[in-house]
């Protein structure tokens, strides 16, 4: 075995005794002579050394011989990237199958799917905690962070001691910006156990959340040294050294994230950000276009694309509509999209596409009650629109809604409106006159 | 994050360090501790130095290397005098047996460094200056020596004990560890125990030798160091008085004596499981860089990627390799694996190492380099054909380093700019400039692209120059000379006060920029390497160490043949980059093709002969293939068809899987003429097409090599005497030509346009065309062009009328000097028969005054011709000796004449028989 070095210190190790096992393990096998957990063996030492697809069979017929071995079929998982195969597996039923398929979906990114399984299993597994937590998983996947609080508030008043996957709750509540509740739960992981990675997430986030971005850093730093794959923790240190305006580590933390596991879009979506910051929107897309690749579903991410497009350096605003269309039509919940995609079509001279979004844009405004300089805009050239198609009616509408804000639109409003009086007056008159006695 | 560098504090003070030290000492010895001096030559004395700084720049190592490893390299290396080094070193080592031993060593080695205050010093004292690379070497051990604590030394002192012993032992568990493992393997230290008795057995055999041997001998000798020995005391004695090929076979005898012996022998197939040092490591990603840039598809694809990702997980923090992986992927066009790549890379170094980056003033080093990932994912996108998103990333290049105040990359991907315009600028006339780009703002924006290039071009060389990145400025003055080449100097802006500006280019500013360009190599020369290069110079030294190990395995067998590889070892790899040279060369080859534009054969002959032979390690093997076809194309013209299509049979041997292309390219130009010389238009104009189709490749369209077919078209329509077709076509040329600013190209193509009108007899019509031709050729200084249609234009006039042939033999005899001077054979006879035939139907002139006026250069262009075979040119020649022999009565001669006419009238008629050669070829 050799140590290597790694980004904190030495970590990795390379085992030179794989060829010599693997030759063992497999005249075993040949003869037959091999137990499941000597085929979980074998799976293992495979998988080492990269022959992926016998490390797959053989995996199988290790949980196909014995299915309780939950290593084996983590182990398995993590050899599924791809949906075919995971369908391609030759597996027997037995309820472990549901409880493999319902992690492998969640890891393949079908979550809905995930959850269903879940839901089904907790029909039989009434009171396990880990199924409750896996549909945490799935919900906070699913962006669904009411509910992801309540299974988590369940789970503590359950298992009080419980770290495992607490770092989510913590996630949850740090996006909901609660205080309190990330500080009792900080306090109460401590307590448990410090010297776990999840523990220290937790009071990473915590710090984090405070605006101690250096202490951040540290925890971050210490839960990696625990468990160097941890994901989570390269992505969130990532963005706590965006906050430190420390690019190349940010970038650095974010690209190891990758690196672990390439379907991690946040973290890709964190270093298209990091670029972006650093005024270099073309080279960000590429990063972009890596994280909507794998959350075709966020708007966010698709509206931060769009973003990059619209730039002045770049203006390539054919790209940016259909981003930005692409953000709209996934419930875009800041509402940039439609504003955005009215103002870009009014500005490449399409009026009635214009048009069409800016009444979207309003419809949702009106619908989630909300007020604002973007009402009054939409309002104005909504106003304009149709009195220029002359379809007076409408304009008036709009006008009338305009005169109940203030500033200068109000005054524009009622100059429109009186505009279309004199018109709409003359009409007939002129009408009469063409029209042969 | 942790880098790769290693903090400065890593520096730890070894045995094996120790063990330099030592050889320091002898290598300079302090006037205190009087050592024999026992160099006997200045050489040896060299020799000795050389193999320490090779050994000083390894040391950065992650393992070092054993004892006996290090003697058997000093024993390749110093040759007779290494007995003496490896007693000195063993006792040395041996000698120092506790801790107050080390404080004395190093406090000694203190007086061996060289200092302002040293005052008084020998003549023959050999001082190491402290700031050269050994001196830095010694400071830093005592700096690390000093800054141990007690333990320390302590620990140190047991390290160096074992490993003297493991030397000696040559225990088996050898490859198992560091040495500082193993003082905590038990199980090994017994058998060092074991090992110690049965040295003690040996220890009185060898010290009988060691008596018998200091009675004869002066060398002295305090053996401490038994068992491996043993042998070398062999060795030394074959070596004293018997020749070094016996001496193999001798130890070859001793060390099946002496079986312990054979372990250091059989190191080395065990070599591939030790790691490797960083710099090694580093050297070896360069060099395969370097290979992959001067001829990527050398490299294959996967067996590459395959030997990275390994090193990949054994180094996941050499960040390196994904640049490697980058490269490779590029040059082997594979898109999407380039791209993750380049990303990777620069997501992790930040674009901080690697490119010799003359670091900033300012202290904004918070921010990484962003901008220089954008510099090559730029060029990347322009290496894969989309230029549109090279503009663009470049674009985003030249702001940020604005913004960043980075001025080197600014100064490189303005040079990148440049060099994408004059690339695909030319050939695409808009478009590909959108009004969102740029960078040179201020001039604004009605330039065409050569301007903004041209501006550019400049604007990047000032910058280069001002911060002295010296190959940047190289390959600016080369781009400006290429554009000085083949662009007029108009004034820039439309507006502005109107200065005197000639419609010229200006051969004085191309050679002035070429002579510029290489004053590089001087300044690389004198200057001491750089940084990057460490890493391959010590992989070089490495690999020439390894070099005579190799050798003496295989002189077992034939003999001889040791000694040649000692001398590859001494042969000292050239501190000169191979980028430099690359540049360098590349100078000699854009002279070769200016001197070739400009019209001076010879001196386009001599620097492509400079540029094939010097520059053969470093340059490129398309840019070589190149050069050759330069020489070969050279010799077809001045040598006739035979010798050129032998060369060509060479070049195509030598340039086997690379660059087929351009020599098939060049087989095709030669057979092309020799067909038309031959007569034998049909295969001519099938060679012509296949030419056509070349030019029109997958990746784009290459202006050059379509304008050279269609002309050769022309070419072989007008030997067709189908006239109207070929001036069709000529016609169709001279407008693309026009509409793509290829001015050199207009300038043939007129001439050729004339040669049409006077072949078709329309001499008339053939003047102006001729006249522009040569106005053409003035103001881009063609002068062998000019001189060839100064002969046109002289045909032209004879082909008026006899009145007019006093002005065209005067036109001639004024183009004479040129075409004789730099005129290929075709050229020369042309001048000769049109002399002839301006004096034949001069009424003036009388054959019987003075008949060898006339057959002197129809005698000379008749042998120049038959070399050539062109046979239509020929019999003209004939025929008119033989008409002029008619005249004054010469029978004899005249109908010698008339049989030759007769011989290449038959095979202008009959070109099949000539065929079977060809298709020979």
């Amino acid at each position: 075995m050799i140590e290597l070095e790694g980004p904190l210190g030495k970590s990795d190790a390379v085992n030179r005794e794989l060829v010599s096992l693997e030759r063992e393990l497999s005249t075993l096998r040949k003869n037959a002579a091999i137990d499941p957990f000597g085929l979980y063996l074998y799976g293992l030492v495979l998988k080492e050394k990269g022959s992926d697809s016998l490390a797959r069979t053989v995996l199988v017929e290790a949980v196909n011989s014995y299915p309780w071995n939950w290593n084996a079929w983590s182990e398995l998982q993590s050899l599924c990237t791809t949906i075919d195969s995971l369908n391609s597996l030759n597996l027997n039923n037995h309820w472990m199958k549901d409880f493999f398929l319902a992690s492998a979906y969640q890891e393949l990114r079908m979550h809905n799917e995930s959850l269903a399984k879940y839901e089904n299993l907790l029909g039989t597994f009434g009171f396990s905690n880990y199924i409750q937590a896996e549909i945490a998983k799935a919900r906070y996947s699913l962006r669904e962070f009411e509910q992801v609080e309540a299974i988590f508030e369940e789970l503590l008043r359950n298992d009080p001691y419980r770290v495992e996957d607490m770092d989510m709750y913590s996630n949850v509540l740090y996006a909901k910006e609660c205080f309190s509740a990330l500080s009792y739960l900080a306090h109460r992981v401590f307590m448990t156990d410090k010297y776990r990675p999840e523990s220290c997430c937790i009071i990473g986030n915590y710090y984090s959340l405070k605006g101690q971005h250096e202490k951040s850093v540290m925890y971050f730093r210490r839960a990696l040294k625990l468990n160097k794959n941890y994901l989570s923790a390269w992505t969130l240190m990532g963005h706590e050294f965006v906050e430190m305006k420390n690019i190349p580590a940010a970038v650095d933390a974010y690209r190891r994230a990758v690196d672990i596991n390439s379907c991690d879009y946040r973290a890709w979506y964190g270093l298209g950000q990091t670029y972006e910051m650093m005024g270099m929107p073309f080279y960000a897309l590429h990063y972009f276009r890596k994280s909507v690749f794998l959350q075709p579903n966020d708007s966010r991410l698709w509206i931060a694309m769009a973003q990059c497009y619209d730039t002045e350096r770049l203006s390539m605003l054919e790209e940016a509509i259909k981003c930005y269309r692409r953000a709209a039509n996934c419930n875009d919940r800041e509402a940039i999209a439609l504003h955005r995609l009215a103002k870009l079509h009014y500005e490449l001279g399409r009026p009635e596409e214009a048009a069409f979004y800016y009444k979207k844009d309003m419809e949702r405004m009106e619908a989630e009650e909300r007020e604002g300089p973007n009402m009054v805009e939409a309002l104005l050239y909504l106003a304009t629109y149709y009195k220029a198609q002359k379809r007076f009616e409408e304009a008036e509408a709009y006008c009338t809604r305009l005169l109940d804000y203030t500033g200068p639109e109000k005054e524009t409003a009622k100059s429109l409106l009186r505009g279309m009086r004199t018109a709409q007056s003359n009409i007939p008159s002129m009408d009469v006159e063409h029209l042969p006695p | 994050m942790a880098g790769i560098v290693k903090p400065p504090g890593a520096f730890a003070i070894t045995p094996h360090k120790v063990s330099v030290c030592i050889l320091l000492q002898i290598y300079a010895p302090s006037v205190q501790i009087s050592l024999p001096f026992p160099f006997s030559s200045v050489a040896q004395h060299n020799r000795l130095g050389l193999f320490l700084l090779a050994l000083t720049k390894s040391c950065d190592d992650i393992l070092e290397p054993k004892l006996d490893e290090l003697i058997r390299q000093l024993r390749e290396v110093c040759g007779l005098l290494h007995d003496w080094f490896i007693d000195h070193l063993t006792s040395r080592l041996s000698s120092i047996s506790s801790p107050d031993d080390l404080f004395n060593f190093f406090t000694d080695m203190r007086g061996i460094l060289g200092g302002p205050e040293s005052g008084v010093m020998e003549d023959d004292q050999v001082i190491l200056d402290p700031s050269s690379n050994l001196g830095m070497f010694l400071r830093r051990c005592i700096l690390a020596f000093n800054l141990l604590s007690f333990e320390g030394v302590c620990h140190l002192l047991t390290n160096i004990g074992h490993y003297c012993k493991e030397a000696l032992s040559s225990c088996p568990s050898y490859e198992a560890a560091c040495s500082e493992d193993s003082n905590s393997n038990l199980e090994a230290l017994l058998e060092y125990e074991n090992m110690d008795l049965e040295n003690l057995v040996f220890e009185k055999v060898t010290e009988e030798i060691e008596a018998r041997k200091s009675a004869s001998e002066t060398v002295p000798f305090h053996l401490h160091a038994p068992q491996t020995f043993f042998g070398l005391v062999e060795d030394i004695e074959v070596l004293v008085d018997v020749k070094p090929k016996q001496g193999d076979k001798d130890r070859e005898a001793s060390s099946y004596v002496h079986p312990p012996n054979d372990t250091s022998r059989d190191f080395e197939p065990n070599c591939g499981i030790f790691l490797r040092s960083n710099w090694q490591i580093q050297g070896y990603l360069q060099e395969q860089a370097d290979a992959i840039e001067k001829n990527g598809s050398c490299v294959s694809l996967n067996s590459f990627e395959l030997i990275l990702r390994r090193l990949h997980k054994l180094a996941p923090e050499l960040h390196r390799v994904h640049f490697l992986r980058y490269l490779n992927s590029l040059c082997h066009d594979d898109y999407f694996a380039a791209l993750e790549n380049l990303h990777r890379y620069f997501d992790y170094s930040a674009g901080t190492e690697g490119i010799d980056i003359v670091p900033p003033a300012s202290g904004c080093n918070n921010f990484g380099r962003y901008e220089i990932a954008l510099l090559f994912l730029g060029m990347m996108h322009f290496r894969l054909g989309h230029p549109k998103q090279a503009l663009e990333v470049l674009t985003e290049a030249v702001c940020v380093s604005q913004q960043q105040s980075n001025d080197t990359c600014l100064a490189f991907t303005l040079a990148a700019v440049c060099n994408m315009l004059s690339e695909i600028g030319v050939s695409s006339t808009s478009g590909i400039l959108g009004s969102s780009f740029s960078p040179s703002t201020s001039i604004g924006i009605s330039l065409s692209v050569q301007q903004q290039l041209f501006v550019l071009l400049r604007g990047s060389l000032k910058r280069a120059e001002s911060l002295k990145l010296k190959r940047l400025v190289t390959s600016n003055r080369l781009a400006k000379a290429k554009f000085d080449l083949t662009h007029v100097q108009r004034p820039l802006l439309s507006f502005g006060p109107k200065a005197s500006m000639k419609l010229k280019t200006c051969p004085i500013n191309v050679c002035k920029e070429l002579r510029l360009s290489s004053h590089l190599i001087s300044e690389f020369g004198s200057e001491s390497s750089t940084m990057t290069t460490d890493g391959a110079f010590s992989t070089v030294w490495l690999k020439n160490l390894q070099n005579p190990l190799g050798s003496v395995v295989s002189s077992q067998e034939n003999g001889s043949g040791s000694n040649t590889n000692a001398f590859q070892f001494y042969a000292q790899p050239s501190s000169i980059p191979g980028s430099v040279l690359q540049l360098i060369g590349s100078s000699y080859l854009l002279r070769a093709t200016a001197w070739e534009i400009y019209g001076s054969a010879p001196l386009a002959r001599i620097n492509a002969l400079i540029y094939a032979t010097c520059f053969t390690d470093a340059l490129s093997s398309s840019d070589a293939a190149l050069a050759y076809v330069k020489l070969i194309q050279h010799l077809a013209v001045f040598r006739g068809y035979k010798e050129a299509f032998a060369a060509i049979r060479i070049a195509e041997e030598k340039f086997l899987s690379v660059s087929k292309s351009r020599i098939l390219l060049l087989k095709l130009q030669l057979l092309h003429e020799h067909n038309l010389h031959l007569g034998n238009l049909k295969l001519a104009q099938k060679v012509c097409d296949e030419l056509g189709v070349l030019a029109s490749s997958v990746t784009g369209v290459d202006m050059e090599l379509k304008t050279e077919a269609s002309l050769r078209h022309a070419r072989t329509l007008l030997a067709a005497n189908q006239f109207s077709e070929a001036a069709a076509v000529a016609h169709s040329l001279f407008c693309m030509c026009y509409k793509f600013n290829l001015q050199v190209e207009n300038a043939t193509v007129l001439l050729l346009l004339a040669e049409i009108h006077k072949r078709s007899g329309n001499a008339v019509l053939g003047l102006p065309y001729a006249l522009a031709s040569l106005s053409f050729c003035q103001s881009f200084n063609l002068d062998l062009l000019r001189a060839s249609a100064t002969l046109t234009l002289a045909e032209l006039w004879l082909s008026l009328g006899s009145n007019h042939a006093k002005r065209a033999l005067s036109l001639i005899h004024g183009a004479f000097p040129m075409i004789l001077g730099h005129g290929g054979l075709e050229l020369c006879a042309r001048a000769y028969i049109a002399e002839a035939k301006c004096y034949l139907s001069d009424p003036s002139f009388s054959v019987f005054d003075n008949p060898e006026v006339v057959l002197d250069p129809l005698r000379q262009a008749s042998i120049e011709l038959q070399v050539l075979e062109y046979h239509e040119l020929a019999a003209e020649a004939f025929y008119l000796m033989a008409i002029v022999f008619h005249k004054l009565g010469q029978f004899e001669e005249r109908e010698e004449a008339a049989a030759s006419f007769q011989k290449h009238m038959m095979a202008l008629e009959n070109p099949q028989q000539e065929q079977r050669f060809l298709f020979s070829i």
